[in-house]
C-alpha cells in the first residue's frame, strides 16, 4: 500500500513517553489500555485476596462490615469494569487491524479520546477510597434502592457512578472505531467472512459493546440525577425492577464481551498449535452469532426471584444458549482431531481454558432453570458459576493469548518453562479455590456476607479456598516474572515464531508503525498464511515426485 | 453469502425476534426502548458492512493507492478531550468549579482539534502535489 | 383467593421435591458432558500430539455433521425446558392455587425480618433486633406475602431449595410447604451495612404444636 513517507518517516521514530502516551497508532493504543488494565487486574487481585483472608473462618474480623462491603464492590468493578472488559478491546484494538490487514484504525483520535475517557473513570472510581465515607460499596451492580442516596450517601458512591459512566463512554468509543475499521478498512480479498476467528469474535464484543453500553450510562445517569435530588426517577417497586432491567440489558452482554474475545483468542492458539486451520469456520462463526443475539435476550435470567419478569421467555433463551456453546466446542474438538499438536504454554491455556470454561458453562445451563436459580441465585452457586465462566475461562483464554501474541508485541518469546509451571500453579489454584463454593453455595451459604455461621464444613472448605487464592497470587506472580526476565534477556522471536495462520503473522514482531511493509499475501480464505504453506508443501510434493 | 454482512443483518433479525418474542411475552416500556435501540444498532453495522464491502471482495494483490494514506502520529487534543470529560463528569461528583475548569480545557483541546485536522489536510494536500487538488 | 382443589394436601407442591428433581437431571447430564469433553480432548491431545505439521489434515468443515449435532443439542435443550417448564408452573402458579394453612405477613427492612401472623394478630422479630424464629405447620402450604420498608431483601430458606426477593413497593405472594425441622434462613439479596446479620430461623413444626404456639401469641414456648 502506498503510503505517505512523510509522516511514515516521522511515526518510525518512537520516543519516550509523550509520544507512547498520545500516539494515534493503534497498536499503542491497545498496549496503553492494556498495561493499565494489567495494574487494575493486580489491583482487584489484591481485593481479592483480602476478601478471602476475611472468608477463611467463619468470624475473622479482618475487615470491618463496611470495609468488606466497599472491597467486595471494588473487587467486582475492577475486575469487570476496569480489567476483563477493557482487555478484550485492547486485544481487539491491537490484533483487529494487523488481522484484517489494515495499515491504521479508522477514527484513531476517538479511540485515544476513549482510552483517556476510560482511564479517567478507572481513576475516578478508584479515588472513591479516599474520601471520608469510603468507596462504592453497594456491589458491581449497585441496585437500587440500595444504592441512592438515602441508603447509600456519600461522595465515594457518587464518585463510584461517575466512574462507571466515564468507563462505559470510553470504551464504548474505543468500540465504534473497532467497528469502523472492520467495515472500512479490510485488505483486498478480506471478505467479512475470510476474517479470522479472533477478528470475529471480536467485531461481535465491540458490535455488542455500543449496542448495550449505552444502556449503563443511562442507567447511571439516571441513578446519578436521583442521587443528587434532583430527581426522583427510580422510585418504587417500577423504577427497582426498571433499574435492573436497564443494567442487565447492558450486564448480560458484558458477559459475552468478556468472553468472546478471549475464546477467539484461546481458538487462534488451538489451531495454530494443532498446525491445522479452524474445523468449521462458517458453523462457527454462525453460532456466536447466535450466541450474541440470544445473549442481548436473556437479561433477566438475573431478576428470576424478583417476581417482575417473564421467567418462562428467559428460561427459554438462556437454555438455547447451550446450542451455540455446544457447536464451539465440537468445532474445538474438530481442530484437534487429524491436527499436529504441539504443547506450548499458550496451546496448554487454551485447552484449560475450554475445559474450566465448560464448568462454568454447564452451571450456567442450570442456573438458567428458574427452578434451579431459585435457590442458587445470590448464593456461592453463583459466585462459583461466573469465577469458572470470567477467572477459570476468560483469564486463562487471556493468557493463552498473551503466550501466544506477546513475541508479536514485543518481538521476545515468554518462557516455556515459567509458562508450563504458571499453568500447573493456576490451575491447582482456581479450581481450590472455585469449585468448592459449589457445595458451599448448594448448602446454603449466600455472597456478599463477610461473616457466616460455623458449620465445621463451612470452615474448612472457606479456608481451602483461600489458600487456593494465594496459589493463584502466585501463579499470577510468575507470570509477571516471565514478562520482564522474557523481555531483560531477549529470545528474539522473529516475525512468525509459531507458523501462523493469520496476517499479523505476515508482519515484523513488533510490527511497523503502519503494519505491514511487504506486500500483504493474497488472502483466499480465513488462514492465508497456512494457504500459502499448503501450495508450497503441495509444490515440493509435486517436485519430488510423489503425488500429493 | 461472500459479502457476509448479510450475516450481521440476520444477526440483527435474530435480535428482532427474540425481542419481539419478549414484548408478546411481556410488554414493558424500558424493554422495548432498549431492545430497539440494540436492534437498530445492529442492523446500521450489517448496512454499512454491506455498503462497504466491494473493496474487499475484488480479488487480486492490493491495488497501489494515488491518495496518500495520512496517519495521524500523535493527537495531545484527542488525550486533552478525554481527560476534560473526565474532569467535568469528576467534577459533578466532586467539587463544581472542577466542571468549568473542564469544560474550559474541553474547549481548547476542541480547538486544537480543529489545527491538527486542518495540518493535516495541508500535508496531504502538499503530497499529493498540483495535479490533483482535492 | 381460590377454594381449595379435592385433595390438596396429596398434591402438596414442595420446592424442595421440585429442585432434587430437577437437580438430579441437570447434574448428572453435565457431568456426563464434561466428562466426555475431557475424555476426547486428552484423547485427541495423546493421539494427535508430536507430528510433524506437514502431516496435519486438511479438512476443516463438515456443515452437515454440525448441522445434524445442532438438532441434537436443540433437542437437549428442549427436553431441559420441558422440565424446567412443568416444575416452574407447578412452583410459581399451582402452589398459589392451593389453600393456605396459615398466611405469614413478612417485612424485611435492615436488617430484621418481621413476620406476622395475621390470623392470630401477632408478630415475631428476627435479625438484628433478635432471634425469634419463624414458626409454621409442617406438611402444609403456607403462603409468605413479601414486601419490604426499604431496600431489596430476598428471603432465603435453603432448606426448602426457595428464594424470593421483598422489593420495597410491593407485595409478592409465594407458598411453600416444609417437612418437619428447624431451618436456617437468610437473606439473599446484598443490603448493606450488616447484611451478614440479616438471619433467622424457621422450625416447622406439626399442625397441632403450631396451632398451640399461635393461639398463645408467640408467647408460649417455640414447639
Amino acid at each position: 500500500m502506498s503510503v505517505a513517507t512523510a509522516p511514515r518517516a516521522r511515526l518510525a521514530r518512537r520516543g519516550g513517553w509523550p509520544e507512547a502516551l498520545t500516539s494515534t497508532d493503534h497498536k499503542q493504543i491497545g498496549l496503553n489500555l492494556g498495561a493499565c488494565s494489567l495494574f487494575f487486574f493486580l489491583l482487584g487481585g489484591v481485593f481479592a485476596l483480602i476478601l478471602r483472608t476475611q472468608l477463611a473462618q467463619s468470624n475473622m474480623q479482618v475487615l470491618s462490615d463496611n470495609s468488606y462491603n466497599e472491597i467486595f464492590t471494588m473487587h467486582g468493578s475492577t475486575m469487570i469494569y476496569l480489567f476483563v472488559t477493557p482487555m478484550a478491546v485492547a486485544m481487539a484494538t491491537y490484533l483487529v487491524p494487523l488481522q484484517i490487514g489494515a495499515v491504521r484504525l479508522s477514527a484513531p483520535r476517538l479511540s485515544l479520546a476513549g482510552f483517556w475517557t476510560w482511564l479517567a473513570g478507572g481513576l475516578v472510581m478508584e479515588s472513591s477510597w479516599l474520601t471520608a465515607d469510603g468507596a462504592g460499596r453497594t456491589g458491581w451492580s449497585s441496585y437500587v434502592p440500595m444504592s441512592n442516596s438515602t441508603n447509600t450517601p456519600g461522595v465515594g458512591q457518587d464518585l463510584w457512578v461517575i466512574g462507571v459512566i466515564l468507563v462505559a463512554l470510553g470504551l464504548t468509543a474505543m468500540s465504534i472505531c473497532v467497528t469502523v475499521t472492520v467495515a472500512r478498512r479490510r485488505a483486498p480479498g478480506m471478505a467479512l467472512l475470510r476474517m479470522p476467528v479472533f477478528t470475529w469474535t471480536a467485531l461481535l464484543s465491540v458490535l455488542m459493546i455500543v449496542a448495550a453500553f449505552p444502556m449503563l450510562i443511562l442507567a447511571m445517569t439516571l441513578l446519578f440525577i436521583d442521587r443528587t435530588g434532583a430527581g426522583h426517577i427510580y422510585t418504587g417497586f417500577a423504577g427497582a425492577i426498571d433499574y435492573q432491567d436497564l443494567f442487565w440489558f447492558f450486564g448480560h452482554p458484558v458477559v459475552y464481551v468478556m468472553f468472546f474475545p478471549y475464546l477467539g483468542g484461546a481458538a487462534e492458539a488451538v489451531a495454530v498449535n494443532a498446525h491445522k486451520r479452524w474445523f468449521g469456520y462458517t458453523a462457527f462463526v454462525v453460532s456466536i452469532m447466535m450466541f450474541s443475539a440470544l445473549s442481548m435476550a436473556v437479561w433477566s435470567h438475573h431478576m428470576y426471584t424478583t417476581g417482575g419478569v417473564t421467567n418462562q421467555y428467559f428460561a427459554f433463551t438462556s437454555t438455547l444458549l447451550l446450542v451455540p456453546a455446544g457447536i464451539e466446542y465440537f468445532d474445538m474438538i474438530g481442530t484437534l482431531i487429524g491436527g499436529a499438536i504441539v504443547l506450548r504454554a499458550s496451546m496448554l491455556f487454551a485447552l484449560t481454558f475450554f475445559l474450566q470454561f465448560l464448568v462454568g458453562g454447564l452451571s450456567g445451563v442450570f442456573v438458567a432453570s428458574p427452578v434451579l436459580d431459585y435457590h442458587a441465585y445470590g448464593t456461592y452457586i453463583v459466585v462459583a458459576h461466573f469465577h469458572y465462566t470470567l477467572f477459570a475461562g476468560s483469564i486463562f483464554g487471556f493468557f493463552a493469548a498473551a503466550y501466544h501474541w506477546f513475541p508479536k508485541l514485543t518481538g521476545a518469546l515468554l518462557r516455556e518453562g515459567l509458562g508450563k509451571l504458571q499453568l500447573a500453579v493456576m490451575v491447582i489454584g482456581t479450581n481450590l479455590t472455585f469449585f468448592p463454593m459449589f457445595f458451599l453455595g448448594n448448602d446454603g451459604m449466600p455472597r456478599r456476607v463477610s461473616r457466616y455461621p460455623t458449620h465445621p464444613e463451612w470452615g474448612t472448605l472457606n479456608l481451602l479456598e483461600t489458600i487456593g487464592a494465594g496459589i493463584i497470587a502466585l501463579g499470577v506472580l510468575i507470570f509477571l516474572i516471565n514478562v520482564i526476565v522474557s523481555l531483560r534477556r531477549r529470545i528474539v522471536a522473529g516475525d512468525d515464531p509459531w507458523l501462523g495462520h493469520t496476517l499479523e503473522w505476515a508482519t515484523t514482531s513488533p510490527p511497523p508503525p503502519l503494519n505491514f511493509e511487504a506486500p500483504l499475501p493474497p488472502v483466499r480464505s480465513y488462514a492465508p498464511l497456512l494457504d500459502l504453506r499448503e501450495q508450497q508443501l503441495d509444490r515440493e510434493r509435486r517436485l519430488e515426485g510423489a503425488p500429493a | 453469502m461472500r459479502g457476509g454482512a448479510i450475516a450481521i443483518l440476520a444477526w440483527a433479525t435474530v435480535l428482532l425476534v427474540l425481542f419481539i418474542g419478549n414484548w408478546i411475552w411481556d410488554a414493558k416500556p424500558v424493554n422495548a426502548a432498549t431492545a430497539a435501540f440494540a436492534a437498530v444498532v445492529t442492523y446500521a453495522t450489517g448496512v454499512a458492512l454491506w455498503l462497504a464491502r466491494r473493496e474487499a471482495l475484488r480479488p487480486g494483490p492490493p491495488a497501489p493507492r494515488s491518495e496518500p494514506e495520512s496517519v495521524p502520529q500523535s493527537s495531545l487534543a484527542a488525550v486533552l478531550i478525554g481527560l476534560s470529560v473526565g474532569t467535568i463528569l469528576f467534577g459533578l461528583a466532586w467539587a463544581n468549579f472542577l466542571v468549568y475548569f473542564g469544560a474550559g480545557i474541553l474547549v481548547l483541546s476542541l480547538g486544537r482539534l480543529v489545527l491538527e485536522l486542518r495540518s493535516e489536510r495541508a500535508t496531504r494536500r502538499r503530497l499529493l502535489g498540483e495535479e490533483e487538488p482535492r | 383467593m381460590l377454594s381449595p382443589p379435592p385433595g390438596a394436601l396429596s398434591s402438596l407442591i414442595s420446592t424442595r421435591h421440585e429442585y432434587d428433581h430437577l437437580f438430579g437431571i441437570y447434574v448428572p447430564i453435565a457431568i456426563g458432558v464434561f466428562l466426555t469433553i475431557l475424555l476426547v480432548v486428552v484423547g485427541a491431545v495423546v493421539i494427535f500430539h508430536r507430528r510433524p505439521p506437514e502431516r496435519a489434515a486438511r479438512w476443516h468443515e463438515n456443515n452437515p455433521v454440525e448441522g445434524t449435532y445442532a438438532l441434537v443439542l436443540a433437542c437437549v435443550a428442549a427436553f431441559l425446558l420441558y422440565l424446567t417448564f412443568s416444575a416452574e408452573h407447578k412452583v410459581d402458579t399451582v402452589a398459589n392455587q392451593q389453600h393456605p394453612s396459615v398466611v405469614v405477613f413478612v417485612t424485611a427492612a435492615k436488617w430484621e425480618w418481621t413476620f406476622r401472623y395475621p390470623g392470630y394478630g401477632f408478630s415475631v422479630r428476627s435479625g438484628t433486633v433478635g432471634r425469634q424464629p419463624l414458626v409454621v405447620p409442617a406438611g402444609e402450604p403456607v403462603r409468605f406475602m413479601l414486601t419490604s420498608d426499604d431496600v431489596i431483601h430476598a428471603l432465603w430458606i435453603p432448606a426448602v431449595r426457595y428464594k424470593h426477593d421483598a422489593i420495597p413497593g410491593s407485595t409478592q405472594i409465594v407458598t411453600l410447604s416444609f417437612s418437619t425441622g428447624v431451618f436456617d434462613g437468610h437473606c439473599a439479596e446484598f443490603c448493606g451495612l450488616r447484611h451478614s446479620d440479616m438471619v433467622f430461623t424457621v422450625h416447622a413444626v406439626r399442625p397441632a404444636s403450631f396451632a398451640a404456639w399461635a393461639r398463645s401469641k408467640g408467647t408460649a414456648a417455640v414447639p
